[in-house]
């Protein structure tokens, strides 16, 4: 049983990780109607900067806030593609085009970062929080879950209390008739991915010590992530966070009992699934009727 | 007083021309009628002046600043408003959100509500559940917080009922007679004719006809030539 336990708290932070990254998606999709595959990739451009600068000896804390300021960077640059030549693409499209970038990112991001070449990550936040039940919640995760409520609670409060977040919600709306009322329709798109690039980089940050610090590794988290997402419908950023770290638990779990662990990493896949099928179920019911 | 100056237009739509060599102008105080059968461009012509679609030649100029390069925001911020066709109302947001949106620093919600009291009693609803005459009202009314010098209206009638209608047209009246620019694209061409100062006739991307409104009012016949066909065009020198 505490067995059990070590392992669900074990997957609490890849389920920060997940729960965050999975709301990012949720707000670049609701903002500017792009299902984003290429979240977890502009994480991971920042995270390597940061592991770059790591090993060739800077000091880490501004090699972190580098890594940052690059995975925005990255996020913007992306977001001027998307926005400049695919605004007014149909939503398949401009998911089309995400898998296209996120193929390229990650391609360039195997070359630059030599591939499976071990990389030495820093552990940002090593150590532990406090126990639970007599076993160890690490400050990782934490901060990871910490993060994702942080984000799920501060999205909700500027879309619903500013004056930029009503006219985000118009351009996700309908973007040609807020750019016609005078909105900065391309300023407010590049500030969308410039946030959710900066969030998703820390998060990767966090959880790259844990992971194969590869640059594809990294960037196919966008699977758990979109999971996530597609538990809160693309819609509810608390319901989005509550899967990701279902995710993240269920995964932890499954890694405890043998018989199952070898096939964890295929668990997003069942979900997406499992969500994909339920969803069609409703639509033949309203057809039926 | 401002004017919107739009000369020798031409608009592409996938390489074909549907818009070509359109003169057109708009004065502040006064509405100036876009009439014309389906398919005559009058539609194209409002979006190209707005910037939805971009124009192959030609000059657009509001108080002798010229528009034709700049994107929709910058046009908007210029002064140049365009209620689209088919009541774009942003559906999520509340009737008093959808208001703020468009709300310029110098503008007042309150003034919206003046034109249309009806929206006031409907100001936390969704615009989604409103009714397509309260739907044209709010968007009519969310252009207006822009602050516009020139109001391009594309077909506010269609699908609503006659007493709406002339509801809706009377506010248009009104907020020419407080000196906007109006530019009105309308197939209900009776009523538009009533309210306008000038019309403009287009047929097949051009214009066919410009003249008094009072004037083409009183000929039924001749609009029926102009929007048919087979007349000659009426356009001065």
């Amino acid at each position: 049983m505490n067995a059990l336990l070590t392992s669900a708290v074990a997957g609490l932070t890849a389920g920060g990780t997940y729960a965050l990254l999975g709301v990012c998606a949720v707000f670049t999709y609701r903002l500017v109607a792009v299902v984003n595959f290429t979240g977890a990739a502009i994480g991971t451009a920042g995270t390597f900067v940061l592991i770059a600068l790591f090993e060739a000896g800077f000091p880490i804390w501004p090699s972190v806030l580098a890594g940052i300021a690059a995975g925005t960077a990255t996020g913007v640059a992306i977001g001027y593609i998307m926005t400049r030549w695919f605004g007014e693409a149909s939503a398949s499209t401009k998911a089309a085009v995400t898998v296209a970038l996120l193929v390229g990112l990650i391609a360039v991001g195997l070359r630059l970062t030599g591939g499976q070449h071990p990389h030495n990550m820093p552990d940002l936040f090593p150590g532990s929080a406090f126990r639970l039940a007599g076993v160890e919640v690490t400050i990782a995760s934490v901060l990871t879950i910490g993060l994702a409520v942080l984000f799920t609670i501060l999205s909700n409060l500027f879309l619903n209390r500013t004056k930029v977040g009503l006219n985000l919600r118009a351009l996700a709306d309908r973007p040609m008739a807020a750019e016609l009322l005078g909105v900065r329709v391309q300023l407010l798109s590049l500030l969308v991915w410039g946030m959710t690039g900066a969030f998703t980089t820390f998060a990767l940050m966090i959880i790259a010590p844990q992971r194969s610090p590869n640059f594809m590794t990294l960037s196919l988290l966008v699977v758990p992530a979109l999971a996530a997402a597609l538990i809160g419908v693309f819609r509810s950023f608390w319901w989005t966070l509550a899967g990701g770290i279902a995710l993240g638990i269920v995964e932890g779990l499954a890694s405890s009992i043998d018989s199952v662990s070898q096939y964890r990493s295929a668990i997003p896949f069942l979900v997406v699934l499992a969500v994909l099928l339920w969803s069609q179920r409703e639509a033949r019911w309203d057809e039926a009727r | 007083m401002s004017r919107l100056v739009v000369s020798n237009l031409s608009i592409d739509r996938a390489e074909l021309p549907v818009v070509t060599s359109v003169d057109l102008v708009a004065k502040s105080g006064a509405i100036s009628v876009v009439l014309g059968a389906n398919g005559a461009g009058k539609t194209t012509l409002l979006e190209g002046l707005s910037g939805i679609i971009p124009v192959a030649a030609g000059s657009i100029a509001i108080d002798g600043r010229e528009l034709q390069k700049a994107r929709p925001g910058a046009r908007s911020r210029e002064g140049l408003a365009h209620v689209e066709q088919g009541r774009t109302v942003f559906r999520q947001l509340t009737t008093e959100e959808n208001l703020h949106v468009s709300l310029h620093p110098g503008a007042d919600i309150a003034e919206a509500y003046a034109l249309f009291p009806e929206l006031v009693q409907r100001r936390t609803v969704k615009a989604s559940l409103l009714s397509g005459g309260e739907q044209q009202m709010l968007v009519i009314a969310r252009a207006l917080l822009t602050r516009p010098k020139v109001l391009l209206i594309d077909e506010m009638s269609a699908g609503l009922a006659p007493v709406i209608v002339t509801r809706l047209m009377t506010a248009v009246r009104k907020l020419a007679n407080d000196g906007l620019a109006v530019v009105l694209v309308e197939q209900f061409a009776a009523l538009a004719l009533s309210i306008g100062n000038r019309a403009y006739v287009m047929r097949r991307g051009r214009v066919v006809y410009d003249g008094d409104c009072a004037k083409l009012r009183q000929s039924q016949d001749e609009l029926h030539r102009l929007y048919l066909g087979g007349a000659e065009t009426s356009v001065p020198a």
